[in-house]
């Protein structure tokens, strides 16, 4: 391999998927999200921020880019003529896809995020020192930096609604990165309940607080080495694996029917999402 | 395994005299700079002194850093750690006595409680005029969840109700004044860890009381100290994340299924630093995951 060949096809060689070294065991957290069933109606997006103490910004701050949204719906018209009150739309929840071999990890300067045995993409925030690279390499820009001193400066949280933080999860400073965690206080929890009865969480146990917000169940959580789990079930009945960066049923000739497919597979980051395409007509 | 010492971190003792090593021997040398002024067999004894204290300590040090194979699991850092403390006898506890129990850096401030509550009374040794009631009695959550939890005015009311001897103490006193009052005390929290940290006494509680079977107070003194001879509580460990990691680097060969070393970046910690055994399984110690603490 000359220099030049690995400049050019550098994406060729920069990952090999690391669970081939070492498999997941006993958990692998992964989710699919069915997109036919998402109606974009942002439950989960609120949710997410009264599980994870996520601050409400306001308008100012939100025009600025530095909203706080860890689980966003990502909206896109339709381009078939239609203005916009006739005009179709379609919905894509969209939050840190727990990549295998996540861009973010290799680049943080001081490992304040790192790969957990069970192939969640943690986040530590009292290691974090603000340097912002780890954004600057995600390709679903879904890491979101704490640019003000919320709880204090700004005071998203005035006495007594303070009462309302989960105390399970810590309240961000300035200077800190935040993502989804796949709710890894909830995750922990039931990793500690499985192990005082000397069992493995079982499927269902654990549910993400987008889960358990979304109306239409789009979303489904769990633990992907699992036969028997939902998740796994999805997984395998859209025939999408967690380690390929191209998914077999898609190289036949004429692609494939099945709805299954991972947002930039491609890059080769092995998301830990699997979206369903959408099938029915866009809402108007 | 089950040995009392045991779970102390053995390379604390090597680094004991490691760090000492250079101090020691910069005493001999400004002892000997300044007597060669003064007369000559003091300059003579000063310079003795600090050599012979220099070689013994160099002898001291020699004879403990014997390198522990890191390539062989717990079982054999359980050896050497019982060798040591069986020939060195308890350096590490003095050390520890020194750095950590004394300095008012280290432990916490002395906490005013609203009621002086003599954990020696109720939780010291019979021969010392205690009850020996086991720990989790009053704190009672410590076995099923993170917090070990301070037990309502009821449990103490629940006994004192029925000992007329020490009725008309002064505490007894102030306690029944609250429970007459149908008002919580006000208890202050001693031991507060960071609120980016998630410690569980269940699991400590699980593994160590009700797997291993050591005494209640035994356990819960590794990290609270010898709270059956206070009377308020005070903060006695560090309970800093080197401390945590004392006992978990050494105690807890965890093999590291399932994680995904990519270039290197998850063994960035010592805690993550694998360990290849003879049949090629990749070994960590302790939680060898950040967020298993840190939330």
């Amino acid at each position: 391999m000359s220099i030049s060949t690995l400049l050019e096809n550098y994406s060729e060689y920069r990952h090999i998927h690391p669970v081939d070294d070492v498999p997941h065991n006993p958990y692998k957290w992964a989710m699919a999200i069915d997109l036919d069933a998402c109606s974009g109606c942002n439950a989960c997006s609120v949710a997410c921020y009264a599980e994870n103490n996520l601050p409400v910004v306001g308008r100012e701050k939100f025009a600025h880019g530095q909203v706080m949204h860890w689980m966003r719906i990502e909206r896109y018209w339709d381009e078939d003529g239609r203005e916009f009150p006739d005009q179709g739309a379609r919905f894509l929840p969209m939050m840190c896809q727990q990549c295998e071999a996540a861009p973010c990890e290799t680049v943080c300067p001081v490992g304040a995020t790192n790969h957990t045995p069970d192939g969640i993409n943690s986040q530590i925030y009292n290691r974090c020192i603000g340097s912002r690279y780890c954004s600057a390499n995600c390709p679903y820009k879904v890491r979101y930096f704490n640019w003000w001193d919320y709880p204090t400066t700004d005071n998203v949280w005035p006495a007594e609604m303070n009462l309302q933080l989960n105390p399970d999860v810590t309240v961000r400073s300035k200077g800190v990165m935040e993502k989804c965690t796949f709710c890894i206080q909830r995750v922990t929890v039931a990793k500690n309940d499985a192990k005082t009865q000397g069992r493995l969480v079982r499927d269902g146990e654990v549910q993400t607080a987008c889960q358990q917000a979304c109306p239409t169940s789009a979303i489904t959580f769990g633990n992907l080495v699992d036969p028997n789990s939902k998740v796994h079930k999805k997984w395998q009945a859209q025939q999408v694996e967690l380690d390929k960066d191209e998914q077999t049923k898609d190289m036949a000739e004429g692609g494939s029917e099945l709805r299954g497919y991972r947002i930039y597979e491609q890059l080769r980051p092995f998301p830990s999402v699997m979206y369903m395409e959408r099938v029915r007509e866009s809402a108007i | 395994m089950a040995d009392n010492n045991n779970y102390r971190d053995t390379t604390h003792q090597s680094d004991l005299s490691i760090s000492i090593t250079p101090a020691k021997a910069g005493v001999g040398l400004l002892f000997a700079g300044g007597a060669l002024t003064m007369h000559r067999i003091l300059c003579l004894s000063a310079l003795l002194m600090g050599l012979f204290s220099a070689v013994g300590v160099y002898a001291a040090d020699a004879q403990q850093s014997e390198p522990v194979d890191p390539g062989i699991e717990g079982s054999a850092i359980d050896k050497s750690a019982k060798e040591k403390s069986d020939s060195g006898g308890s350096s590490f506890a003095v050390w520890e006595s020194k750095y950590f129990a004394s300095s008012p850096d280290n432990t916490g401030p002395a906490v005013e409680q609203p009621i002086e509550f003599p954990h020696f009374r109720h939780a010291g040794d019979h021969d010392k005029g205690g009850m020996e009631i086991n720990c989790m009695y009053c704190h009672t959550y410590a076995r099923r969840s993170l917090v070990a939890g301070i037990p309502p005015v009821q449990k103490c009311v629940g006994c004192h109700q029925s000992i007329e001897s020490v009725r008309d103490k002064p505490r007894i006193k102030k306690l029944f004044e609250y429970w007459d009052a149908k008002k919580a005390i006000p208890w202050k929290k001693v031991h507060d860890l960071p609120d980016f940290v998630r410690f569980s006494h269940e699991r400590h509680i699980q593994r160590f009381i009700f797997q291993l079977n050591r005494p209640v107070q035994e356990v819960c003194g590794y990290c609270h100290g010898d709270v059956k001879t206070m009377t308020v509580a005070r903060r006695q460990k560090l309970l800093s994340m080197g401390f945590c990691v004392t006992c978990h680097e050494v105690k807890h060969p965890v093999t590291a299924e399932g994680g995904t070393p990519i270039g290197d970046q998850a063994y960035w910690y010592s805690m993550r630093k694998p360990i290849i055994d003879a049949s090629g399984i990749i070994k960590a110690q302790g939680p060898n995951d950040c967020s298993v603490c840190h939330k």
